[in-house]
């Protein structure tokens, strides 16, 4: 049955007439504060500020309050040495592996799955992830995130991303693991290369930031100025050499309103779930194998093999050689090793950034290979083309300003 | 009318100057051009870029939208700037409150107990104050702006002169 022009047009009026409203718009207050965080005249400084905002509850809430406060004094002064006292024989493999070091006097030291690997992931990870996911959700459900991503748009379309880029860019600094999997929202096989490439370089996750702020606090500036450097350098280059598009865009942007307590429980609640289901056996299970190769001497062998790359090319000393191998499995526990190891401030800065931008956990890199193989491979050789010549750069760096 | 009207604009113009001028000694004194400053119950100094140097810029940029805003104040467009300029003084002071309640909750490395005491707690609370701590109060004065506007609609839009 088909309907008539004229009665089409009727029943058009009807509906109209039925459901809209007539009025007289006023801009209000929402709308032009909603306006004023776009605009790249006033939203910049107020995206300064919010990550100010961000960055400054993460650190009094995750380092000050939960780890150094609470956490720290719990696993150092009550678990760890009942854990010494409790389990038999300190020569043995077995206590090497699950205790570590039997004269550790902290868990940072002791290297053993129970208590490193407990004390990385209760003490440090858990109230890292927590809060980050908490700030993510409140800036995600009051409708701030979408006009960041709108004022991030033309920088990022410098690299080869558009706006979207922000929301895996900010999750990769709680979990390199959900990151990769929101890249699937951006347009091109092209922009998801670049992103989880420099996911997998450039981006601290949640557990490494902790430990980060736990063991290197006055340099951590240092180290995040050249992740950023590094990320906008290498994002240019890859977004020349990659061939692709990138297309624009369309934004919605909602207006500002007060998160739902709910939704944001819910968030909290299924996010860290996630992150712990997926990452907490990592995070053990590293450790436990980062004995075992150093049991093997299969560490010790490689760091042999790979010294005077390290010492020459990167002007760190021979014995981090170690903990950048163990970084393959958890980065945050190879940060954690590196503060055990006598250097100059800009060796250590060199150090962390170095296993920053090196392979990628186990775990994002399970994530990378669901994603597809020959991505992966790209990501890759990418990743060690960045790692030579970045590594060698900030050595250059430090020599030419005398501090390496 | 008219005087009120004049009243709050120099009101949140002097306050943008007193937010932007302690925006920049932030800066100044992490850079280490200026030495750490302490009078009465304020306090201005420290090293560490995070808190100083970019704490320091975001009261800087809240200095100048209130500036920027204070003319025509009753303007939409207007306020909204002035009160996006308090707003980041909010953020400067209320990250410093947060961060003092954070450290003064554990009782510290020195004692075996967990939790401060209550004299112990509040003690971190006492003076000297950062700059953004001490402005909060004067900017609370926006915040009453925001209040109001939506019920004092015949306030829109008029000029300021």
């Amino acid at each position: 049955m088909t309907i008539p022009c004229d009665q089409r047009w009727e029943l058009v009026d009807l509906i109209a007439k039925r459901t809209v409203s007539k009025g007289t718009y006023r801009q209000t207050l929402g709308d032009v504060l909603g306006e004023l965080t776009v605009k790249p005249l006033t939203g910049i400084p107020i995206a300064l500020g919010v990550l100010y905002a961000f960055w400054s509850v993460f650190s009094s809430f995750a380092g000050a309050l939960v780890t150094d406060g609470f956490m720290v004094k719990l696993f150092d002064n009550y678990w760890l040495p009942w854990l010494q006292n409790v389990w038999p024989d300190p020569n043995s493999i077995l206590y090497f592996l699950f205790v570590g070091d039997p004269l550790a006097n902290n868990c940072f030291e002791a290297f053993g799955m129970l208590t490193s690997g407990l004390f990385v992931a209760i003490g440090v990870v858990l109230p890292a992830v927590f809060i980050f996911y908490l700030m993510m959700t409140i800036l995600e459900d009051s409708g701030y995130l979408p006009r960041l991503a709108t004022l991030m748009d033309t920088v990022l379309h410098r690299i080869g991303l558009h706006g979207y880029a922000i929301i895996p860019m900010i999750l990769g600094l709680g979990c390199n693991v959900p990151a990769v999997t929101a890249t699937r929202n951006l347009e091109t096989k092209k922009q998801r290369f670049i992103m989880m490439t420099l996911l997998a370089i450039f981006i601290p996750c949640g557990a490494q930031l902790g430990v980060m702020l736990d063991v290197i606090p006055d340099t951590i500036g240092w180290v995040m100025l050249y992740l950023i450097l590094g990320f906008a350098i290498f994002g240019y280059i890859l977004s020349k050499v990659i061939p692709g598009s990138n297309p624009e865009i369309l934004i919605d942007i909602p207006q500002y309103r007060w998160p739902m307590w709910d939704n944001v429980i819910k968030k909290l609640w299924n996010r860290t779930k996630g992150f712990f289901l997926n990452a907490v056996p990592f995070v053990l299970a590293g450790v436990l194998l980062v004995n075992v190769l150093y049991l093997t001497g299969v560490i010790q062998a490689l760091a042999d093999l790979l010294a005077p790359l390290f010492v020459t090319w990167f002007g760190v000393p021979k014995e981090t050689v170690g903990p950048l191998v163990a970084a393959f499995l958890r980065k945050d526990l190879a940060v954690a090793q590196l503060s055990t190891i006598a250097m100059t401030p800009y060796q250590m800065i060199t150090s962390v950034v170095l296993i920053s931008i090196y392979f990628p956990c186990v775990a994002t890199f399970v994530v990378m290979l669901r994603e597809g193989w020959r991505e992966l491979l790209a990501a890759i050789a990418a990743l060690a083309v960045v790692v030579f010549a970045y590594g060698g750069l900030i050595h250059a760096i430090g020599i030419l300003l005398g501090v390496a | 009318m008219k005087e009120q009207i004049s009243l709050t604009t120099i009101y949140v113009a002097l306050l943008g100057s007193v937010a932007l001028a302690f925006g920049i000694a932030d800066i100044l004194v992490w850079a280490g051009v200026l030495n750490s400053i302490e009078i009465g119950i304020l306090t201005i100094g420290g090293d560490d870029f995070f808190r100083w140097a970019w704490g320091g810029l975001v009261l800087t940029f809240g200095g100048i939208l209130m500036l920027s805003g204070a003319q025509n104040i009753y303007q939409l467009q207007q306020f909204s700037k002035a009160f996006l300029g308090a707003v980041m003084v909010w953020i400067i002071a209320f990250t410093d409150i947060f961060a003092t309640v954070c450290e003064n909750i554990p009782a510290g490395e020195e004692t075996p107990a967990f939790f401060n005491s209550l004299y112990g707690f509040f003690s971190g609370f006492l003076p000297p104050y950062t700059p953004a701590v001490l402005l909060l109060p004067f900017t609370f004065l926006l915040a009453y702006g925001v209040y109001t506007w939506n019920s004092d609609e015949s306030k829109r839009d008029l000029p300021d002169e």
